[in-house]
């Protein structure tokens, strides 16, 4: 007996050891994350699709680097299978305009809208309409409150945010040489996105690095103040061997901070693609590394999922791109994987 | 007279070009008449601080602090109460810019620039950064989703705003006199005109029409949240512009102003349905926005 529930308990631990070890990302409401590489719709579709005529909205947020990659992947394979691009929009982070962007796209009846939701509360009413027309929605990272799977919406896309977060903690500790006193400036607001990498990173270097202790920390909510963050913990901690920024933006902030100190030797890494950023890495400077998140692919997945719900086939709710750790040694490689762009001239 | 020519040419033009695409269907113009409502209750506002030689820049943070305030307190108090606070707040603001300009003499336009920066300030702090959701549903029928005789409540709205807006306007002594003052403030002093009230009173409507577009922006979309009226500001100004008020005073038009914020609402729908890329859409906006004040000003200045 007691040899039959080892022997049931091993067998269980070696079917969730990958599935753990892929996936620590979870979703909006607590999902258990499926890669992108297993959102494929099969050739043997196309016809039916092609037959469909259908249409899609991509209804964003924003205009950046990694809007255009998303819609880059999901206009790639929308077009592999016939599925026409109706209406792209921009709601520059204005939740009015973000509605009034989903009712003008509804009168061009898509069958698929890709959007990011700006936030759970707004969106709730925002999206209605599109969900009680049977639109297929695929959101990404962010999920209108109440919203069910399967009945409401197709699934939500994002990052492995984890991954993001622990590859940031690994090349940290690597440049380092896996010993000394680390500063984190994490997003000091409740977004999803932010936290959950953040927190990776502090639990990746909390429980694998044990000579690396986290000695400052730091929560920023104004991209424009990171400088000044930046010199206060290093008037504090001089001897900090790396920093981990919570995005490019601010991580720029903390570089002009570390150059006007003089500071050659505090290691940075940070989160999303920043040609300044990048720019101090390639010259060897304080920049250790980049975390990029894999846009394209983002953007082929969504469309992927919607294209499978038309087809009435199960999506799972919550699905991961993966993340890519760019270093100086593969700056460009890491910039056609990421937003599958050339990096910028001054890179290359 | 230009914003009428230009209202049909673009409509004209829209609805040709854009007829497989569904511009013409009820639901697309219903649409632009709910996506404009807040905007053009806004720009009533502004036409009457422009005609009277002020100008407004801070009804944008009103319209999200007055929004803010009407869904945090329907969370505890009857919707009247919801309501005259929403409303009162932007009253409030209205006033405080007023008495800085009228009687502390400061020019409106950095009174309102400082107070502009400081209620986004405040709508940022009020929640922390948090969207409220609206779950009171007589509210969010009588200002957002909810309808009357089959005419959407927020196209009920416009319609009041602009026909109050244009009768205060046109048939009224204080009508007169906002004109005046904006005409020449000092021959309006000499006869008997209260400049100076006139100006309170003309940025307290101001902060008024943004506290009722905060309402029905928390109404519409059911919720509340700091950045409402934000991106406002260029849209609403280039509107009261293109509808024929001058931007130094004496000169207006209510039901221009109703054209020109249709316009401005016609033209991102239109875009939208033409499938340009985002960033054409900005460039062709802003040189159809460029042309149309281009020409509505050298029109008022024969």
């Amino acid at each position: 007996m007691k040899h039959l529930v080892k022997t049931i308990l091993c067998g269980a631990a070696v079917m969730l050891t990958p599935m753990i070890a892929q996936a620590q990302t979870i979703g909006p409401k607590g999902e258990a994350a499926t890669p992108s590489s297993e959102i494929v719709v099969s050739d043997s579709s196309a016809e039916t699709l092609k037959n469909g005529n259908y249409t899609a909205a991509l209804l964003w947020h924003d205009q950046s680097d990694f809007v255009n990659a998303v819609t880059a992947g999901a206009t790639a394979e929308f077009e592999r299978f016939g599925v026409e691009v109706v209406a792209t929009t921009s709601a520059g982070f204005d939740a009015a305009k973000q509605r009034s962007d989903i009712e003008t796209a509804l009168t061009k009846k898509p069958s698929i809208i890709l959007s990011l939701p700006l936030d759970p509360v707004t969106s709730a009413a925002a999206f209605k309409e599109a969900k009680d027309e049977g639109v297929k929605l695929v959101f990404l990272s962010n999920l209108p409150a109440n919203y069910e799977h399967g009945t409401d919406y197709t699934t939500v896309a994002t990052d492995d945010l984890f991954q993001m977060g622990k590859q940031a903690a690994d090349a940290l500790a690597a440049s380092m040489e896996e010993k000394g006193t680390v500063g984190w400036i994490y997003h000091d607001a409740d977004y999803y996105v932010t936290n959950q990498r953040d927190n990776a990173f502090k639990t990746t270097i909390e429980n694998d690095y044990p000579n690396i202790s986290i000695v400052a920390e730091q929560g920023i909510s104004d991209p424009a103040r990171a400088e000044e963050i930046a010199n206060a913990m290093l008037l504090r901690n001089p001897d900090l061997g790396g920093i981990y920024v919570t995005w490019a933006g601010p991580a720029e902030g903390v570089l002009a901070a570390l150059r006007a100190n003089g500071n050659k030797t505090t290691k940075i890494v940070t989160l999303d693609l920043s040609e300044p950023v990048a720019l101090d890495m390639v010259r060897g400077g304080n920049v250790a590394a980049i975390v990029a998140d894999e846009a394209y692919e983002l953007g082929r997945t969504m469309a992927a999922a919607a294209m499978l719900d038309l087809l009435d086939q199960d999506v799972p709710p919550f699905i991961v791109a993966p993340a890519v750790t760019v270093t100086a040694d593969n700056v460009s490689e890491g910039w056609m994987q990421s937003l599958r762009v050339e990096a910028p001239e001054s890179l290359r | 007279m230009v914003v009428y020519i230009g209202f049909i040419a673009i409509f004209l033009f829209f609805a040709v070009t854009l007829y497989d695409d569904g511009f013409l269907t009820q639901r697309n113009l219903t649409n632009i008449l709910l996506q404009t409502a807040p905007a053009t209750i806004m720009a009533i506002g502004l036409v009457f601080a422009l005609s009277a030689g002020e100008i407004d820049l801070s009804f944008g943070s009103i319209v999200a602090v007055s929004a803010l305030t009407v869904a945090v307190v329907l969370q505890d108090y009857p919707l009247i109460v919801g309501v005259a606070a929403g409303l009162g707040v932007g009253v409030a603001i209205g006033a405080l810019n007023g008495v800085l300009v009228a009687y502390l003499k400061l020019p409106s336009f950095l009174v309102t620039l400082a107070t502009m920066g400081l209620f986004a300030g405040i709508a940022r702090s009020m929640t922390d950064l948090r969207s409220v959701p609206v779950m009171n549903e007589t509210f969010t029928g009588i200002f957002g989703s909810g309808k009357l005789f089959s005419l959407p409540s927020l196209v009920i709205w416009t319609a009041i705003g602009v026909g109050v807006g244009h009768l205060v306007y046109r048939q009224t002594r204080f009508g007169a006199h906002v004109l005046a003052t904006g005409d020449n403030p000092r021959a309006a002093l000499v006869t008997g005109i209260k400049v100076a009230r006139i100006r309170l009173y003309v940025l307290m409507i101001s902060g008024f029409t943004a506290g009722m577009a905060g309402l029905l922006y928390a109404g519409r979309l059911q919720a509340a949240k700091y950045t409402l009226g934000e991106s406002d500001l260029m849209t609403v100004i280039a509107a009261v512009i293109v509808g024929g008020t001058a931007l130094n005073g004496g000169k207006g038009s209510i039901i221009g102003a109703l054209l020109g914020s249709l316009l401005m609402g016609m033209l991102n729908n239109g875009l939208i349905l033409m499938n340009l890329r985002v960033s054409d859409q900005m460039i062709v906006r802003g040189l159809i926005i460029l042309l149309a004040v281009a020409v509505s000003l050298r029109d008022s200045k024969r």
